[in-house]
C-alpha cells in the first residue's frame, strides 16, 4: 500500500531535482568565435562620470590588425532601470576603434560591444568598468 | 465595494486566485529568466520587474490604495494549491507569536541585498523568488492558518506597516450588524449547517472584524469579506494614517504600545529607509572605506554589518532615547523612557514610508518603461519576432519630474509625521503639547533632513561595495 504523502514528498524531490539540474546544468552552448582579441583602454583613467574616451584595439592572431569592422557600443549600469549609454566606434588607424562615451552616474559599468566584422561575422564581447568616479 | 463592476469582483469567492494568477505567471517567468537568460541585470526581466517595478509599484499602491499586493501574492496561491495534499498539522508556538522572527528576516534581506548586490544579479534575484516559494510551503505546510504571512514573511510585514498610511481598509460597515450577529464566520469562517465543515475561511490573521483596528496585519485577503453572511464587511475609506493616532486595544494585534517587537519592525521599516537609500549614493564608498581602515579589515561583510548597527540600532536609541528623555524633563510625561520611545517610533512611520517612496519611487519612475525592452529581448530570445527590436533607449519619466515627486513624497512623509507625534504629544501631556511634541519634532526633522540629503546625493552603484 502506498502512502500519499511519501508519494508527494518523492514528487516534490524529484522536481527540486529536475529543478537544480536545469539550473545548474543547463546553458546555451556559445557559438565557437574567432580568435579575435579585444583590447580597451579608458580615457581618462580612473574614469569619472561623465565623458570618456574608449579605445578599441582589435587583433585577429596571424592577421594582425582587423580592419573595416564596425563596432556598436553599449554601456550598462549594472543596475536595471538606470540610463545605458551607445555610441558607434570609428577606426582611427588600421585595427584601432575610438568611441566617445558619457557615464551619466558613478558606479560599476558593463560595457557591450556588438562587432561586425569587414566579411559580415558578428561578434560580442563584454568587460566591465568597475568603480567609475563621482565628479 | 460599493464601486459598480469592482464591487462585485472583489465580492466573487474567486477574486483572489483571479489576481494571483497572472502575478504567479509572472513570478515564474522571471525565474525562468533570472536562471536561464542574460546575466546582465538591466537586460533581465527578474532584476527589472523586481528590484524596479515590483518595489515601485508596490509601494505607490500602498499610499494610493491600501495592501493589495498581499492580496494578488502569488506564493499564496501556491501554498493554497499546494495545502490540497499537505494539511498543516501544528499550531505556530506560542513564544513565536511575534514579529522578532519577521524583523530579523527584514533587516537580513536588506543586508544581504546591499552584501551580495542582489539588484545585478539576475540569478540570485530568481533564487531568492524560488527560496521564497519554499519557504512559504514549508511554514504553511507545517503551520495552520497564515503563519508565514502574519510571522514570517518580510515583504508583508513591509507592506502592513506601510498600509496603516493607505487611505483604504477592511472594516466593518455598521458595528450594530456585528452585535447582533452570533455566529462571528468572519472570524470562524462560514460553516456548513449539517456537517459543521468550514465552506468559507475565517480570517487567518485572528483578525476579528468589529474589533479589528486599521491595516496592520491585514493582508486584504477579503476572507471576511466572502464569510459574512451579512454583508458587512468591505474595503473603505478612511483617513490615511489615523490608526497611528489611537492607541486603543486592537484584535489579534493588542496594544501597539505594549508591542516591543512592532515598534522595533516600525525602527527597521523606518531607519532601514534611510539605510537602504544610503547604499546607493556615493559617501556610502568613503564611509566603507574609512570604516574598513580604523578596524583593519578587508572584507566587506563585517564593514557592512557596523553600518547597519549605527542605522538600525545605535541611531534609533539616540535619537529615541535623547526625544524621549528630553520630553520628560521638558513637559513631564508620566511614562518610562522605553514606554515613550515604543509609542512615538509609530510617529516616525510616515517619514519612513516617504523615504521608501522617494527611493522605489525614483528607480520605478525613472525606469518605468526599461521592462518593454527586456520583454522584447526575452520574447525574441525565443525566437518570435512579433514585439519587435528591443527598444533599449526606453528609459521613463524625465529626472527632473521625478525628483519634484521625490520631494513631494518626503515633504508629505514629514508633514504626516509631525501631526502624527503631534497627536501622540496632546494626549500625553495636554497641559503642555508643545513641549511634549519639540524633542518628537526634532526627530522627524533629523529624518528629513537625512534623507534630503541623500536624495541630492550623486547616485553610485557598484556590484562590490569594497572595490576601489
Amino acid at each position: 500500500m502506498s502512502c500519499p504523502l511519501s508519494r508527494a514528498w518523492r514528487t516534490a524531490v524529484g522536481f527540486a531535482l529536475v529543478a537544480a539540474l536545469l539550473a545548474t546544468g543547463c546553458s546555451k552552448p556559445e557559438a565557437p568565435q574567432q580568435a579575435i582579441t579585444v583590447d580597451h583602454e579608458i580615457r581618462p583613467l580612473p574614469a569619472h562620470a561623465g565623458r570618456a574616451i574608449l579605445t578599441l584595439r582589435l587583433t585577429g592572431g596571424a592577421r594582425g590588425a582587423v580592419t573595416g569592422a564596425h563596432i556598436a557600443i553599449e554601456a550598462d549600469m549594472t543596475h536595471a532601470g538606470m540610463a545605458p549609454a551607445f555610441g558607434e566606434a570609428k577606426e582611427i588607424e588600421p585595427g584601432h576603434y575610438q568611441s566617445p562615451l558619457v557615464f551619466q552616474m558613478a558606479g560599476d559599468w558593463v560595457i557591450l560591444l556588438h562587432i561586425t566584422l569587414a566579411d559580415g561575422k558578428k561578434l560580442e564581447r563584454q568587460f566591465d568598468v568597475r568603480g567609475v568616479e563621482p565628479n | 465595494m460599493r464601486v459598480p463592476g469592482l464591487g462585485q469582483l472583489f465580492r466573487w469567492r474567486y477574486a483572489r486566485p483571479l489576481v494571483q494568477t497572472p502575478l504567479l505567471i509572472v513570478s515564474v517567468v522571471m525565474i525562468l529568466h533570472g536562471l536561464f537568460g542574460p546575466s546582465l541585470a538591466p537586460k533581465n526581466l527578474a532584476t527589472t520587474l523586481s528590484w524596479l517595478h515590483f518595489r515601485g509599484a508596490l509601494v505607490l499602491v500602498l499610499l494610493c490604495a491600501g495592501n493589495f499586493f498581499c492580496l494578488a501574492c502569488p506564493f499564496m496561491l501556491v501554498r493554497q494549491f499546494a495545502r490540497r495534499f499537505f494539511k498543516p498539522r501544528f499550531d505556530w508556538p506560542p513564544a513565536l507569536r511575534n514579529k522578532w522572527i519577521s524583523v530579523g528576516l527584514f533587516v537580513l534581506i536588506l543586508f544581504t541585498y546591499e552584501l551580495f548586490d542582489l539588484w545585478s544579479s539576475p540569478w540570485w534575484t530568481a533564487w531568492l523568488i524560488l527560496a521564497y516559494f519554499f519557504t512559504v510551503l514549508l511554514v504553511d505546510g507545517l503551520f495552520k492558518h497564515a503563519s508565514f504571512c502574519k510571522f514570517v514573511c518580510p515583504i508583508g510585514q513591509f507592506n502592513f506597516v506601510a498600509s496603516t498610511l493607505s487611505p483604504f481598509e477592511v472594516k466593518v460597515r455598521d458595528q450594530e450588524v456585528c452585535t447582533s450577529c452570533h455566529t462571528k464566520d468572519c472570524i470562524r469562517g462560514r460553516r456548513e449547517p449539517s456537517s459543521d465543515l468550514v465552506v468559507i475561511r475565517g480570517c487567518e490573521l485572528a483578525l476579528f472584524q468589529p474589533r479589528k483596528v486599521g491595516n496592520m496585519d491585514c493582508t486584504f485577503c477579503l476572507d471576511c469579506v466572502h464569510a459574512c453572511p451579512h454583508d458587512n464587511v468591505g474595503i473603505l475609506s478612511r483617513l490615511p494614517g489615523s490608526e497611528l493616532l489611537v492607541d486603543p486595544l486592537r484584535s489579534g494585534i493588542g496594544y501597539f504600545s505594549h508591542r516591543k517587537d512592532l515598534a522595533a519592525l516600525a525602527i527597521v521599516f523606518t531607519f532601514g529607509a534611510l539605510l537602504n537609500a544610503f547604499g546607493m549614493v556615493s559617501p556610502v564608498y568613503a564611509v566603507e572605506r574609512w570604516l574598513g581602515g580604523i578596524l583593519h579589515l578587508n572584507s566587506e561583510a563585517p564593514v557592512l554589518g557596523v553600518i547597519f548597527a549605527c542605522f538600525l540600532i545605535l541611531e534609533p536609541i539616540l535619537l529615541l532615547g535623547l526625544a524621549a528623555w528630553w520630553m520628560r524633563s521638558w513637559a513631564g510625561s508620566p511614562r518610562g523612557l522605553l514606554p515613550l520611545m515604543v509609542r512615538y517610533t509609530y510617529g516616525l512611520v510616515p517619514m519612513g514610508f516617504g523615504i521608501w517612496l522617494a527611493h522605489y519611487g525614483f528607480h520605478f519612475l525613472s525606469g518605468l518603461y526599461t521592462v518593454i525592452p527586456v520583454t522584447q529581448s526575452a520574447v525574441a530570445s525565443l525566437g518570435f519576432s512579433f514585439l519587435g527590436q528591443p527598444r533599449w533607449t526606453l528609459r521613463g519619466l524625465p529626472a527632473n519630474m521625478v525628483q519634484v515627486l521625490e520631494i513631494g513624497f518626503l515633504l508629505l512623509g514629514f508633514a504626516c509625521s509631525l501631526a502624527v507625534t503631534y497627536s501622540l504629544a496632546d494626549e500625553d501631556s495636554p497641559a503642555k503639547p508643545v513641549r511634549a511634541f519639540i524633542p518628537w519634532a526634532g526627530v522627524c526633522l533629523v529624518l528629513w533632513a537625512a534623507s534630503v540629503w541623500l536624495m541630492f546625493q550623486p547616485m553610485e552603484m557598484r556590484a562590490m561595495l569594497m572595490s576601489g
